[in-house]
């Protein structure tokens, strides 16, 4: 079996090569001349189109962008961790668990089309819950629940963020042996005390790591927004809007300055995120 | 280790008391609790997808409403109208080529890639796993103006076929199918079963055609409804490169027919729905801990 040594290693570099090409020309090689672009507007090295995708308009979208994903990523996280803490603590619908399980696969992919249009049907202006709150005399739009108000996008999103942090947080919170908590009554513990110093600790990194990849899902988020609002300030239409119009010279540095800081905002979230599983990994494998 | 150990060995009294400890503190507020969060969490996921379907199916605008004309007026008038455009017809056809050669590219790099990587080469996969994670950081709304810089204008014909997409929804894939082939491949012993297949005399080739591949089934069609969920969900890098797909042409004909537009997305949306269910409802009674979230 070991006869031939050195055949495996070439083997697998014969595979490793059409991969890496592929990487290579699609994904590296378009990012790295925006990137190369983005530090050098106008043909020298120079650091103004970075600064100016950091300014006036761009700024408030940046500023927007963070702020709708961040909330939506905090509350579906909650929402989340809670539903898969939930789901775990219950057993008796057996068919809960398979189906919430089964369902979140599918929701988690829905931000999109068909989500945007879901959510003109409910809270638009025409809506059926906008009608049925008129009904009761609320006015959702003065609480900014309508498709284009802040927390009517926060709502639509959470429709992929809960999902995302339930399928993320399942194995985790499945690794929380009952013999933990249990060792913790025999000891003297209270629930409370079980909470603070077993589930929550142990916990915590998952959960983090949950809520920053919610956080790069919903700021890349582009479908919904562009039909529900799409002349709103947020960093992906902004994209959209230079994109379509870069006849102009300068506003394609600008374009690629953007994209730049795009992918130093998701690639630091990621390796933040990839950190914070790795200490989850350790113990929910053993 | 020592608290497990003596929890283990204590494991009847342990757990007779935990549920008297619990019946008296939670048992009864804390389920109604559960329950009334769990049936919250379930009214916010159903009423959006009722409301779309009273919207495509009901042909009474929503000002003149009311609890009695509730079940006046429903026809899927709207559904036959769209997917009866030339134009959804036709984007449809795209989307579908889209799904089979996205599926295709996707499994011809990696499934080899994942299978030499676990037999010959297990230092490689925390590689691999890092490598297929790039898409994440470079969405389809960053990588379009890459894409825009460099092959618009070095190859402009590779650009203007509808196929153009095809690799990027390949790469955009990769998370999902490398970690469901990945899984596959941990949970049927790859390497043992490679070793055995070895020592028989079987070529590498006969060893991957003849036996990993067809064990690793239910790996593969998992691997593949994600690429065709993700394929035909995908909007932003489609409509900021004018092509003409599916999601595309939905946004486009709901325009001008919104119940009609809304009709199709649903249906879409359901049809999506239960193909990706009913695979991962499969993995999951094979008991496969498949990540469908990508990371």
């Amino acid at each position: 079996m070991r006869a031939s040594p050195r055949r495996g290693p070439r083997k697998a570099s014969l595979v490793l090569v059409p991969f890496a090409a592929f990487v290579g020309l699609f994904l590296l090689y378009p990012t790295l001349v925006v990137l190369y672009k983005a530090v050098t507007p106008g043909g020298a090295l120079g650091f103004d189109a970075l600064e100016r995708a950091l300014s006036g308009t761009y700024r408030t979208g940046f500023i927007n962008s963070i702020t709708l994903s961040g909330t939506s990523a905090l509350i579906g996280g909650v929402i989340g961790l809670l539903l898969a803490l939930t789901v775990k603590s219950l057993r008796r619908p057996a068919w809960l668990r398979p189906t919430l399980d089964s369902w979140s696969a599918v929701a988690s992919q829905l931000g999109g089309v068909a989500l945007a249009f879901a959510f003109i049907a409910t809270i638009g202006a025409q809506g059926f819950l906008t009608k049925i709150l008129k009904g009761f005399g609320i006015n959702a739009g003065d609480y900014g629940i309508s498709p284009t108000g802040f927390w009517g996008l926060v709502v639509v999103y959470l429709y992929f963020q809960i999902p995302l942090m339930f399928l993320v947080m399942m194995p985790a919170v499945n690794g929380l042996r009952e013999t933990w908590r249990e060792a913790a009554a025999i000891t003297g513990s209270s629930a409370f005390r079980y909470w603070r110093s077993v589930v929550i600790p142990l916990l915590a990194p998952a959960a983090l790591g949950g809520v920053l990849l919610l956080f790069v899902n919903a700021f890349t988020a582009y479908a919904t927004v562009y039909v529900l609002n799409p002349s709103g300030a947020l960093v992906p239409l902004q994209i959209r809007f230079l994109l379509q119009g870069n006849v102009i010279t300068g506003e394609e540095d600008l374009g690629n300055a953007i994209v730049a800081w795009v992918i130093v905002l998701l690639l630091a979230s990621l390796i933040a995120m990839t950190l914070l599983q790795r200490r989850t990994l350790t113990w929910t494998r053993s | 280790m020592t608290i497990e150990d003596v929890a283990a060995r204590r494991g009847v009294a342990l757990s007779t008391g935990g549920t008297r400890h619990a019946r008296w503190r939670s048992v009864r507020p804390a389920s109604v609790v559960k329950s009334a969060f769990i049936g919250m969490v379930a009214l916010y996921f159903i009423v959006p997808m009722l409301a779309m379907a009273r919207f495509a199916f009901q042909n009474v605008p929503m000002a003149l409403l009311t609890p009695e004309k509730l079940f006046d007026g429903w026809s899927f008038s709207g559904l036959w109208t769209a997917l009866s455009d030339p134009g959804i017809i036709s984007a449809t056809k795209t989307s579908v080529l889209l799904v089979a050669f996205a599926i295709a590219l996707n499994l011809a790099l990696l499934l080899p890639l994942a299978i030499i990587t676990e037999v010959h080469n297990p230092r490689l996969r925390p590689v691999l796993s890092a490598v297929t994670l790039l898409p994440w950081v470079i969405p389809p709304i960053a990588l379009v103006v890459g894409v825009a810089a460099t092959f618009r204008a070095a190859v402009p014909w590779f650009l203007a076929s509808d196929f153009s997409l095809v690799p990027f929804y390949a790469l955009w894939a990769m998370p999902f199918t490398y970690r469901a082939l990945d899984a596959g491949l941990q949970a049927i012993n790859a390497r043992t079963l490679y070793e055995a297949a070895r020592t028989m005399g079987a070529s590498l080739t006969t060893i991957i055609v003849r036996v990993i591949i067809p064990n690793i089934g239910a790996a593969i069609a998992a691997a593949s409804a994600l690429t065709a969920a993700m394929v035909l969900g995908e909007f932003a890098f489609a409509s900021l490169l004018l092509k003409t797909t599916l999601p595309t042409e939905m946004v486009n004909y709901q325009r001008g027919d919104p119940r009609g537009g809304l009709a199709l997305a649903l249906i879409v949306m359901i049809l999506t729905a239960l193909a990706l269910g009913l695979v991962v409802r499969s993995l999951r009674r094979r008991g496969l801990t498949v990540q469908t979230a990508g990371i």
